[in-house]
């Protein structure tokens, strides 16, 4: 038993050690200068701006979490418990959400919902001419927007969950007398909630260091507000402790999550024999499931990508398109693919460390790497840029000093997939495999490898997707010549041209869909 | 150990599948020849990239293009010091390229070209930055929900009645900035800090990151008035002939402070190692051809005295332009932000 732990030798220690440092340089870097900025613009941001940010940030975070979980769960649950027709259909499709940018959606939305737009009319056909819809542009236009985009992270770790849980335990409780809903409630719920958890620690991740869409849609939080520090300041002292402050506020939401985990761990003791049973519903429950599952794929998806299918065919968007249109679609490509194999190399041996050795080392080491995704996109765009300027000049300019970037930013994206993975294996079958004669190398390979496989895929999937949408760190660091399809989106949505924004925005979708087409594969989901 | 040698085996793989991946990446972009320039621009593309390409039509020279940011690519400028790969710096604020100028970013020019064309209040002493065009900070307004004697200062918008009515740009604009600058200049920080309180009131959540949509905002009347720069109202006019908006200079009454003006300009950078390049172009944008790109395409005032205003623009002799020099504009910044962030504008 003990050779295992032993075996995990030291270098692979160093290694995790020397990621744990590289990811939290940025950190430091804005700590200091949060911390030793001059206590009167520390007073004067509290007097003015820190309240209103804190609020609006906590506020969304919140109201997006809780549409997420209902969101996700409950199509997770749907999918995977319940018969339909056209039951497969949806499955892949309520993953399409991800290949949406959330400032594509929000510029979507700002045109469906905007003064003088397409659900406006429909209201007043039936409220009267003068009446009006809320405004895109404020809470609730943000929280719709967010939630609709990320609530397949929930929906997918659900699913996950629920189709590699063991059924007996559902079956034990059926069998014992219990209703279907007490035991969806007192059995099947809470062996999903280091799952669920995960999910909506990812969402609240993603909607604080979200810069896309609020920026859309005007709404305040404290990343579009280091954003707007940033570009608009010469010194970034106050960028810096909005920073610092949005890092302290996402440590406690990443802390919150852990103990939750903490308090569930489980080990799959045996393989899944089998499929669980899905219960089949009538013509009735069919169609009701169906409007269900149609209103939010349709709301997410399909109406926004009927839309920019219909500006980029209109001609103005269609004469944007040429040589240089090539060009940015190749950087978008490559980038993403680099970040990608790049956070797995990296988070694999932080996760498997964290797992198998939980030292109090190893554990800081990969909480360390969370905080890469907290630090919002702005400021570890500028903390890699002075880093490297100060260290390596001599790759300052390349676009390895972005793949960086997106590499700490987005690793937590793939950590949160690769842990558990790793969790969920227990490692009495890497040491059964040792006991039975297996050398380290072929239990590495014939019993570890497999049994993660499906959570390096989704990291790596999750990770490339993300990158390719990924705005802020993208406008301050691209290199000359290097603009990317999420950047010309930005460029023309940001002034409301949405005929002109439509090509580049259709085609990181396109590009998203073959890696979700991935997600959802038998491949990986076999197990 | 074997463990480890593993890991490293599939590290290897998966790096010797990146490699390939990874040259292209940052090979792809062709490297810039001798005969292109690349240029920071904190200009919106869509209004500086038909000028760049009459240049290349007209000498060959090619222009690689990144924008962004007119205060985030002086930040970028400062971090990059002399490994910068760029050869000029083109923004839509004097007060921007000052400051670039004070902090050695920019190399002073001795073009008897640029003395012939621009006047002297329109550039730096050394002509560090040269002007190119000028643009007014002014009122549009809905002509079917305002009257144009309503508001005859900026000032009036801070005026309870308008609550709710007003458009603003975010508070990280440069013209905003240059704007609040002026009015300290003119009226001092108190009346300016009752000023930014009563629009920041009036405004509330109508804070927007762009000119355009502020026009486009008050084109379909939401909202009645907005505050931007002159040449938005002209190019939304000349897309959409029938749109109800209006330009309305302010500050012209007996006594007033004058339009806020400000220009758009251009700077060789210090490090540039396509000087003579950089000066072609510099001299294309200040003769009469380029001139009359900014005045027809841009709607914006040419700084060049032969070169004609759009006829659809207010003609610049009958109205005034606010008295604060252009160079000052820099050193009114600091205060001005810090003024900006105490009565917490967005």
């Amino acid at each position: 038993m003990s050779t295992i732990r032993q075996q995990l030798a030291s270098p692979l220690q160093l290694l995790v050690l020397a990621t744990a440092g590289i990811i939290l340089l940025p950190l430091g870097y804005v700590t200091a200068q949060a911390l030793s900025a001059d206590p009167a613009v520390w007073r004067r941001l509290w007097a003015t701006r820190i309240p209103e940010l804190l609020f609006n940030t906590v506020s969304l975070a919140a109201s997006v979490s809780i549409f997420t979980l209902i969101l996700g769960v409950s199509t997770a649950w749907l999918i995977t418990r319940v018969e339909f027709p056209g039951r497969k259909l949806w499955e892949g499709a309520l993953v399409l959400p991800l290949a949406m940018p959330t400032y594509v959606l929000a510029y979507v939305f700002s045109y469906l919902l905007g003064f003088g737009g397409p659900v406006e009319h429909l209201w007043q056909l039936v409220a009267g001419p003068q009446a009006r819809i809320f405004s895109p542009h404020s809470f609730w236009g943000a929280t719709i927007v967010m939630a609709l985009d990320t609530f397949p992270f929930v929906y997918l770790l659900s699913r996950s969950a629920l189709l590699s849980m063991n059924v007996s335990f559902e079956e034990v409780a059926r069998a014992s007398g219990v209703s279907r809903l007490s035991t969806l409630w007192r059995v099947t719920l809470p062996l999903m909630r280091p799952s669920i958890a995960a999910g909506i620690a990812l969402v609240i991740l993603y909607v604080v260091s979200d810069f896309g869409a609020v920026s859309l849609l005007r709404y305040q939080t404290l990343t579009y507000a280091v954003f707007q520090q940033m570009t608009g300041r010469s010194d970034n002292t106050a960028a810096s402790i909005l920073s610092l402050l949005l890092v302290v506020l996402a440590l406690i939401f990443l802390i919150t999550e852990r103990w939750f985990r903490q308090r569930s761990r489980f080990y799959q003791t045996t393989g899944r024999y089998r499929a669980p049973q899905r219960h089949r519903y009538g013509w009735l429950g069919a169609l009701a499931v169906t409007g269900y599952l149609g209103l939010i794929v349709g709301a997410a998806f399909i109406i926004p990508a009927s839309l920019l299918i219909q500006w980029s065919l209109s001609p103005e968007a269609q004469a944007t398109i040429d040589s240089r249109f090539f060009g940015f679609i190749w950087n978008s490509g490559i980038l993403a693919a680099c970040a990608a194999t790049g956070g797995v190399l990296i988070g694999l041996p932080l996760a498997y460390l964290a797992s198998r050795r939980p030292t109090l080392l190893n554990l800081s080491c990969l909480q360390a790497a969370y905080a890469g995704y907290v630090l919002p996109g702005p400021v570890a765009a500028l903390a890699v840029l002075v880093l490297f300027t100060t260290l390596a000049p001599a790759v300052y300019g390349s676009a390895l000093i972005l793949i960086v970037a997106y590499v700490i930013h987005f690793l937590p994206a793939g950590l949160q997939s690769l842990e558990p993975a790793l969790q969920q294996m227990s490692p009495n079958l890497e040491e059964v495999a040792r006991s039975l004669g297996l050398g380290m190398r072929d239990t590495w390979r014939r019993v570890t490898l497999p049994l993660v496989r499906n959570g390096f895929v989704v990291a790596w999937v999750l990770m490339f997707l993300q990158t390719m949408k990924e705005l802020p760190a993208t406008l301050l660091l691209r290199p000359v010549g290097f603009d990317t399809l999420a950047i010309r989106v930005w460029m023309e949505a940001s002034e409301e041209y949405y005929q002109l924004a439509a090509p580049s925005a259709l085609l990181i979708v396109l590009l998203s869909l073959p890696a979700l087409a991935l997600l959802v594969s038998k491949d990986w989901r076999a197990a | 150990m074997s463990f480890v040698c593993s890991l490293s085996t599939l590290y290897r793989t998966f790096l010797v599948s990146l490699l390939p991946l990874f040259i292209a990446g940052t090979c792809a972009p062709s490297v810039p020849a001798a005969d292109t320039l690349t240029i920071y621009s904190g200009r919106s593309e869509r209004l500086i990239k038909p000028v760049f390409d009459a240049f290349t039509a007209n000498t060959g020279i090619q222009i690689q293009l990144l924008s962004s940011g007119t205060t985030e690519l002086v930040n970028r400028l400062k971090a990059e010091g002399d490994r910068t790969s760029a050869d000029l710096f083109i923004t839509n604020d004097a007060g921007s390229l000052e400051l670039a100028r004070t902090a050695g970013l920019l190399r002073p020019l001795n073009m008897r070209e640029i003395d012939r064309a621009i006047p002297s209040q329109f550039r730096a002493p050394d002509n560090a930055w040269v002007g190119l065009s000028g643009r007014f900070w002014i009122v549009v307004y809905n002509r079917t929900m305002v009257q144009p004697d309503q508001v005859i200062s900026l000032l009036d918008l801070a005026d309870p009645k308008w609550k709710g009515k007003i458009a603003i740009p975010n508070s990280g604009s440069e013209y905003l900035q240059a704007g609040v600058s002026v009015i300290r200049a003119t009226y001092g920080d108190e009346k300016t800090r009752q000023f930014l309180q009563g629009i920041k009131t009036n405004a509330d959540n109508q804070v927007y990151q762009k000119s355009s949509q502020i026009v486009d905002a008050v084109a379909k009347g939401q909202v009645p008035l907005g505050i931007v720069n002159h040449y938005y109202i002209y190019r939304h006019l000349a897309a959409q002939p029938d749109a109800p908006i209006a330009a309305l200079m302010p500050d012209q009454q007996e006594g007033g402070m004058g339009a806020i003006m400000n220009v758009a300009g251009i700077g060789i950078i210090k490090s540039t190692k396509h000087l003579d390049s950089a000066k072609l172009l510099v001299e294309f944008l200040v003769a009469q051809a380029g001139q009359k790109l900014f005045a027809e395409l841009d709607k914006e005032y040419p700084l060049h005295q032969d070169v004609k205003t759009d006829p659809a623009l207010v003609d610049r002799k009958n109205f005034r332009a606010a008295l604060v020099p252009l160079t000052k504009l820099a050193e009114l910044r600091e205060p001005t932000l810090t003024l900006i962030e105490q009565v917490g504008l967005r």
